[in-house]
């Protein structure tokens, strides 16, 4: 519930607006005169450590989470939670102030002097409840409120937690293959003379060598055995030049297992405060890029042993830069390129635009101080103004782009959203309102950033290509206040001039946010005291129905002053102008998100307007559909015919008189290859089948069947008719048939 | 990485294999009629059609009968130690992750000398495929009773009977921590055996079946009953399961449709006497494995060695200079 304290009734009379140093303020923002008092989404840490899983975490919730492992829920734990929350309240006062570091830091450096102002003493209950709150932190990092500098170290810290990421999964590759190809050039080794040498067999057993071994001796016996083959001299270059690239590569710094790069050159640079440096880093880095592609392929080839030189070697020395694609490219860490709307050349930010068209993996960030812009026309030397708010959706307007527009105020509810986009295999923006502009004195910047949301002045939304294929799994504008509304409203309280409470629901609108910025104080005017409430309408209605007369009534909004007394302020055509074109904005990427999809509300108006006429066509044959008897409910509506049971299929009797074998059951056991090899042979899956019915003779077969551990073979009749015993033979053979 | 890439040059070089390419140049010297060669067999098909490449493919053994198929699978293989094939076939896993490990062993190997390994290796769960061939009886040594030779058996070390029940293989493993896959085979119906090893094969964790075998020599006519009637064989199937072909499912018509997730059916069906089951018993995929548990997040080179030891040593050296240790002691 927001809350004025007006000293003063509303003026009835017409009082000029304040200006300069004592703006106005919406009426909304009577409740957050103090922030130090609120618990907010700042200070915020950056997680250290955490990889990309956990890499903002807002104060508060971290002190939450203490107290509830640490405390118990009930009475005998409240002055722990007390004592937790004023430490909060102190660190919040200090980071306000403009102390900076870890929290681990901050949190001991804050208790002296709670436990002063307590009068507690060091080591008392006090202090031990602190200590045991602290002993359930699980997380540190580095602390800092919202201000000018917030964007930029936010993105560089998610920057570096992706990146720390992608560094150890190549390491492990990289090392992995390293290890590898170390473990061939070894085995290699130990097969040449240098290897049987005396020194370097006493050298293998290290400094317990107690004169027991005589190593010329074994050096000699070793000398004359002749070592397996070794490797061709082709493939020792090659498994040594593979190994030269994989150690000196400098996009990724080397990690514990690779130790030192071969060449001890620092890893590459990955982070820019201009475009054009970085695309020329880019270019002067493909060479290297090729070659380590090279390596890679070639190191992947040769530890599965698999590397043809002859097939494989024109392919690997002919690959250039002309051939790299998109998956080459993701070996490059993606660069971060960091702009600031007003301090970098506008130039800069056009050449971001022809960065990311591209599609090469850069991450731009465009932090914006300044989204109202100067009241003159003319357009401004380096900062894009007013257009600032819409250079994310220009983006979306690439496609293959990862967007991402937010206030500082909200870094924290899109975390998970940048971390996608930075680990987005393609580019991504992220365009910021830091709310830290100048022409808005005494406002905090969190009260601007979030107001700036809450006015659709800066709307948080993100678009991600890897979403989905539409734009219901691409776009998401969840992270918006009442976003079905066209602005979000509150409920407010005041106290009327007669000293009566009273309660209001009021819109926040962007005319709302924009009188805030003092150069927009001339274009509004304090309503006169005798002012007819019939000549004035809220500033919403008047935007909502732009074509009405723009003289008669005139728009206002609530303010209050310095004082918190609240007033209504006229806003002249020029904030109206500004307000309808944010609407406008609005409304489309409301569009884009499904909300009052025009589309969709005018097809459902032509198939309603169709349905209504066909409905008063057809009236009497529906009546009569409607009176057709029904079927009783007992009768059935489609019987289900039993199927009649597949019959078991008979075992396939032979009925020829040619002998066969039940080959899938056969069990290899050699039994009938043994007696006759020729008759009997393993098919492909080493199962027995005949192979030649007339190889051997009808006692073989007899005696084959016979022996047969699973008896699976059926000699069938006999094929020479002159074979002696036969009678005897056929009777046997009777059981298999 | 370039996988995309790698994978073309890859497959300029890829070779399909046949079943003669794991046949190694030994004839085996199994006994005719002896039922290892349906395992053998069975193997060999399941390396063909999985197309695995004989150099990444390690077969490890103990001592007896079973454990001489290293000898005649092209492939490489570890003839070890009496009892001892588990423990080189997991330090071969561990350390090369990338090879396709199988364990032969007998019931004399796996259920006497080598039962602690055969329990601890259930428990750690490695992704192995290990075959008991069971026979119920030392065989290489011509007849000494094993743990699993039925009570009453005449051999050499009981000649007048052996005194004791004879031990579960199924039941014992079931009743192991962290089982993951129990099945249970027999060497006279290949086409199950070839499916159980397959099932064995994709599963990832300890694969561990018992394959009933026949010994013509030692054991003869000790399965006969169950090869003459096919309805003394117990066929376990399930859509998680076997699934018989036609062919196989008009001659083993005693059929069950057996949940391998359900350990308390498993555990009955393992304890059954007058029938033999055959199929998958138990299947859990969701039991960690030991090797993925101690995997490294990093590879073990000597860079990393190095550094570790020093970061190590450093902590409580005592050195001149501003150490930790010069710090502890100012």
């Amino acid at each position: 519930m927001n809350q004025a304290n007006p000293s003063q009734p509303l003026p009835n009379s017409p009082a000029p607006v304040p200006q300069g140093d004592t703006p106005l303020r919406p009426a909304l923002f009577a409740r957050f005169g103090d922030l130090s008092s609120l618990r907010y989404d700042y200070p915020l840490v950056l997680v250290q450590g955490q990889g990309s899983e956990t890499v903002l975490r807002p104060l508060s919730r971290i002190i939450d989470d203490v107290l509830r492992i640490c405390s118990a829920p009930g009475a005998a734990d409240e002055a722990l939670r007390q004592q937790v929350l004023a430490l909060e309240g102190s660190i919040r006062s200090r980071i306000e102030q403009g102390a900076t570091g870890k929290l681990s830091d901050l949190w001991r450096e804050s208790v002296p002097g709670l436990l002063k102002s307590a009068g507690e003493k060091q080591f008392g209950p006090m202090d031990r409840n602190l200590d045991r709150a602290r002993e359930d932190l699980d997380l540190d990092g580095l602390l800092i409120g919202c201000n000018g500098d917030t964007p930029h170290i936010t993105l560089s810290h998610i920057w570096k937690a992706v990146h720390d990421e992608r560094a150890k999964v190549f390491r492990k590759t990289v090392d992995g293959f390293i290890l590898q190809i170390a473990d061939i050039l070894k085995a290699d080794y130990n097969k040449s003379d240098d290897a049987h040498k005396a020194d370097a067999l006493r050298g293998s057993v290290g400094s317990t060598d107690s004169g027991i071994i005589d190593f010329h001796k074994l050096s000699a016996v070793l000398g004359r055995e002749h070592p397996e083959g070794r490797l061709p001299k082709a493939r020792l270059r090659r498994l040594e030049w593979v190994l030269s690239i994989l150690g000196s590569q400098r996009f990724f710094g080397p990690g514990r297992s690779s130790g030192r790069g071969l060449l001890d050159q620092a890893p590459h640079s990955h982070i820019f405060q201009s475009c054009e440096v970085a695309l020329e880093a880019f270019r002067e880095r493909l060479p290297e890029v090729v070659l380590l592609v090279k390596a890679l392929s070639t190191a992947e080839l040769e530890v599965a042993h698999k590397y043809n030189a002859e097939l494989h070697d024109p392919i690997i020395s002919a690959l250039d830069e002309s051939d790299l694609t998109a998956e080459h490219l993701r070996l490059l860490p993606p660069a971060l390129v960091l702009l600031r709307d007003g301090k970098s050349d506008n130039a800069d930010t056009v050449r971001a635009f022809e960065a990311l068209a591209s599609g090469l993996p850069i991450k731009v960030l465009v932090q914006t101080d300044d989204i109202l812009g100067e009241t003159t026309p003319a357009p401004s030397q380096s900062s894009f103004g007013a257009a600032s708010a819409r250079l994310a959706a220009m983006a979306m307007g690439l496609n293959n782009v990862f967007s991402c527009q937010v206030s500082a105020a909200h870094i924290y509810r899109v975390g998970h959203e940048i971390v996608r986009g930075m680990q987005f295999d393609g580019p991504a923006l992220f365009s910021i309102y830091s709310g830290a502009t100048e022409t808005a004195p005494g406002v905090a910047p969190y009260l601007m950033a979030a107001a700036a949301t809450e006015s659709r002045a800066f709307p948080t939304f993100v678009y991600d290509p890897s979403g989905g294929p539409d734009w219901s799994q691409r776009f998401s504008l969840n992270c918006n206040p009442s976003v079905t509304q066209d602005w979000p409203a509150h409920s407010f309280q005041y106290e009327e001039a007669n000293g009566n409470k009273a309660d209001a629901t009021l819109p926040f609108t962007f005319a709302d946010f924009a009188i805030t910025d003092v150069r927009n104080q001339r274009y509004c005017h304090m309503a006169g005291k005798n002012a007819a409430p019939e000549r004035l309408i809220p500033a919403s209605e008047r935007i909502a129905h732009p074509d009405g007369d723009s003289a008669e009534p005139e728009p206002f909004v609530f303010a209050i002053d310095p004082e918190n007394r609240l007033s209504k302020v006229v806003i002249d055509t020029k904030i109206v102008e500004a307000a309808e074109n944010c609407a406008d904005a609005w409304g489309r990427l409301q569009e884009l998100a499904g909300i009052n999809n025009s589309h969709v509300v005018h097809e459902l108006a032509r198939a309603r307007a169709a349905w209504q006429a066909e409905h008063r066509e057809d009236a009497p044959s529906t009546l009569e559909r409607l009176s057709a008897p029904t079927p009783p409910a007992d009768s059935p509506v489609a019987e289900a015919q039993p199927q009649p049971a597949a019959p078991d299929p008979a075992p396939q009797a032979d009925v020829s008189d040619a002998p066969w074998i039940e080959t899938l059951r056969c069990t290899t056991c050699n039994e009938c290859t043994q007696i006759n090899g020729v008759t009997f042979a393993y098919n492909d899956d080493m199962q027995a089948y005949i192979a030649d019915p007339d190889g051997g003779s009808f006692r073989q077969m007899v005696e084959a069947a016979e022996s047969c551990q699973v008896s699976i073979i059926h000699p069938g009749k006999p094929r020479n008719p002159k074979e002696p015993d036969l009678a005897q033979l056929i009777e046997r053979a009777a059981v298999f048939d | 990485m370039t996988q995309n890439m790698s994978q073309c040059l890859l497959r300029m070089v890829e070779e399909e294999h046949v079943l003669a390419d794991y046949q190694s140049d030994i004839t085996p010297r199994w006994c005719v009629g002896c039922g290892d060669n349906a395992v053998l067999t069975a193997m060999q098909r399941l390396c063909r059609d999985e197309n695995l490449a004989p150099e990444k493919t390690v077969c490890v053994s103990g001592i007896g009968c079973s454990s001489r198929l290293p000898h005649y699978m092209n492939a490489y293989g570890f003839h070890g130690v009496h009892g001892r094939a588990l423990p080189v076939a997991e330090g071969v896993k561990i350390r090369r992750p990338d090879l396709n490990v199988f364990v032969t062993t007998g019931d004399g190997d796996c259920c006497s000398i080598g039962a602690a390994h055969w329990i601890h290796a259930v428990r750690y769960n490695m992704n192995l495929t290990m075959l008991l061939h069971d026979n119920q009886i030392y065989g290489l040594t011509k007849k000494q009773a094993s743990p699993t030779t039925p009570i009453g058996t005449q051999s050499n070390t009981t000649p007048g009977g052996v005194y004791l029940e004879a031990l579960n293989p199924l039941t014992v493993t079931l009743g192991i921590a962290n089982v993951s896959f129990v099945a249970q085979a027999a060497d006279w119906i290949p086409d199950l055996l070839y499916q159980i090893l397959r099932k064995a094969f994709h599963h990832k964790g300890f694969s561990f079946i018992r394959v009933l075998q026949r010994c013509p020599e030692f054991m003869n006519h000790r399965f006969d009953e169950f090869v003459r009637d096919p309805s003394k064989m117990r066929i376990l199937t399930h859509g998680n399961g076997l699934r018989l072909k036609p062919e196989v499912s008009r001659i083993y018509k005693n059929q069950e449709t057996h949940d391998p997730s359900d350990m308390a059916r498993a555990r009955a069906i393992a304890s059954l006497d007058d029938e033999i089951p055959v199929g998958v018993l138990y299947h859990d995929p969701e039991v960690p494995c030991y090797d993925d548990l101690r995997a490294g997040e990093r590879p073990n080179t000597p860079a990393l060695i190095k550094t570790v030891l020093n970061e190590e040593f450093d902590r409580v050296a005592i050195a001149a200079g501003d150490g930790p240790a010069q710090k502890v002691a100012e």
